[in-house]
């Protein structure tokens, strides 16, 4: 797939008030459909990346471009407007303990102004493609780290994304689920949707085989 | 619209979970209500009373200083024969100046310095309570300031001057005293909003990140604000109007004899939906404040 790419940023760096830079003049481009793996060790400024990209950070230098929106330019309620076109999964998941899986689902599905029937519909459709349409008047806490991970991800893909942004979605969790997980994203990922993974588990790299970018003190250091 | 279903839904859950914060809230805003509106409640009767006094209660004839005593008999028996009259009193030149001296001690000196006494006599007149701002009592007016001898006709504002200066350091001291009680209470509201807010911080956090509209995100504080002020005002307008029918149906007999009754009244509509929207108002403002976050 060529045409515009759906990431596009250029001279990026981020510094924050002390210590080094969390990115240095960092450029890359992201392809429409494709499946990203970004590593590197700790502190190399994998977090920092993919908050500036949900805009949950201002960079210090630099432009970055998604979905044609030039995050630097963006108002308040334009930025919400973006944010509905990516999905955000986290390592600690960030359910709502008080709320049931279904519930923690309609909730994103109606604050993004679904109707109460659209919500039913869209819920049951995100949990059915994780797999867990039957855990769906569970707690958070009455399900596995594998299966809370699941529903986060059914959650992000509530407003069906272009963009799908993950902060080490398997850390929390055992080497079979993390691959599980990655399944799941690679599934999704067929689906169109592009897929960036922030992960430093070099392992499940290799067993899922894509395109990696490898960070370190802020800046690319190999493709692969 | 979807936003205002659900800021309504979880705007009264919020105020519900946490009623007693939220009964406080309203407690203080119908507090900081009550006083400015019985404010605006006395104030604006004992303007409109006033204002029939002014024009009526009281008048002075005043002479000039070679009136004859036939002249100035005249005009007494014209005040008499008129029948508006409850009482009048003869004010010579000298009265005029001790009364100056009385009521003007720091003056003594200019008053002393005087090298002719420059007061007129007058005829001070009090008219029936019944007839104040009656056409008879302009009629009477009009006859005095024609008759022989006769400076001027002029009504004695004195003491209503006093009594207004007196009402205006009540309004003022009593708007100061709202405005302060209003303050602590949008405080209160705040805090109690605050913890609503910090309930469902990860709720917001959330909302956030997905992307959802500001009107699900502050929404919700917003409507709670606006109905904590809204109520408070409003039952602070509901008392105050319970009030004024106890205070109506006890001194029936002394207001009646004030020639209150009729002129005395309640808030118009519009001046009491302007409190509840006030309160509303100031309530909302502090969803505003309280859920002005981002990230
Ligand atoms: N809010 C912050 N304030 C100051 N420095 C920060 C902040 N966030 C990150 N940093 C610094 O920026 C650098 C990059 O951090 P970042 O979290 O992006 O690393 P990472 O690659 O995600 O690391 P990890 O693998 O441990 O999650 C680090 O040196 C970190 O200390
Ligand atoms: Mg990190």
């Amino acid at each position: 797939m060529s045409g515009r790419p759906i990431i596009d940023i250029s001279g990026l760096s981020k510094l924050y008030a002390r210590g080094l830079p969390a990115l240095r003049e960092l450029t890359l481009a992201v392809e429409r459909g494709e499946f990203i793996f970004i590593t590197g060790p700790s502190g190399a400024g994998k977090s920092t990346l993919l908050r500036l990209l949900l805009l949950q950070d201002r960079p210090s230098n630099g432009r970055i471009v998604v979905n044609g929106y030039d995050l630097s330019t963006l108002s308040k309620a334009q930025i919400q407007e973006y944010r509905r076109g990516i999905g955000f999964v986290f390592q600690d998941f960030r359910l709502i303990p008080a709320k049931t899986v279904l519930e923690n689902v309609c909730f994103v599905a109606e604050v993004l102004g679904m109707t109460e029937s659209q919500q039913k519909r869209r819920a049951f459709q995100v949990l059915k493609s994780v797999g867990l349409q039957h855990r769906m008047n569970a707690y958070p806490a009455e399900l596995s780290g594998g299966e809370q991970q699941r529903v986060a991800i059914a959650r992000a893909l509530t407003s069906d994304p272009s963009l799908l942004l993950a902060d080490e979605p398997t850390g929390n969790l055992d080497p079979d689920l993390a691959l599980e997980i990655m399944n799941l994203f690679r599934e999704i990922n067929a689906g169109g949707t592009t897929v960036i993974v922030a992960t430093h588990d070099r392992e499940l790299i290799r067993l899922v085989g894509c395109r990696t970018l490898m960070l370190d003190q802020g800046t690319i250091v190999e493709v692969a | 619209m979807s936003g205002i279903r659900f800021a309504l839904r979880e705007g009264f859950a919020s105020i519900w979970r946490r009623r007693t914060s939220s009964a406080l809230a309203m407690t203080a805003i119908a507090l900081a209500a009550l006083v400015l509106s019985s404010l605006l409640l006395v104030t604006s009767n004992l303007e409109r009373l006033l204002s029939g006094w002014s024009t009526a209660a009281e008048f002075s004839v005043y002479l000039v200083d070679t009136a004859t005593s036939d002249q100035r008999g005249a005009v007494e028996a014209a005040v008499d024969g008129s029948g508006v009259a409850a009482r009048r009193e003869y004010v010579s030149k000298v009265d005029a100046l001790a009364r100056f001296k009385r009521d003007n001690a720091e003056l003594e000196a200019l008053a002393a310095a005087l090298q002719s006494n420059p007061f007129p006599a007058s005829v001070e007149v009090q008219v029936q309570s019944e007839k104040q701002g009656s056409a008879e009592v302009e009629v009477l007016v009009a006859v005095l300031a024609k008759l022989p001898g006769v400076a001027d006709v002029r009504y004695d504002r004195e003491w209503i001057r006093r009594v207004t200066g007196g009402l205006s350091m009540v309004r003022r001291l009593g708007l100061i005293i709202g405005l302060v009680m209003m303050a602590a209470a949008a405080l209160t509201v705040a805090a109690v909003i605050r913890l609503a807010f910090d309930a469902r911080r990860e709720e917001i956090r959330l909302m956030y990140l997905v992307g959802a509209p500001y009107r699900f995100i502050r929404g919700p504080f917003i409507v709670e604000g606006l109905v904590l002020g809204g109520l408070g005002a409003g039952v602070a307008v509901l008392v105050l109007w319970l009030g004024f029918r106890a205070a109506f149906a006890w001194w029936t007999p002394t207001l009646s004899s004030l020639g209150a009754l009729e002129v005395l009244r309640f808030l118009p509509v519009y001046t009491a939906s302007l409190v509840v929207v006030g309160g509303a108002v100031v309530g909302a403002a502090c969803g505003f404040a309280v859920s002005r976050r981002t990230s």
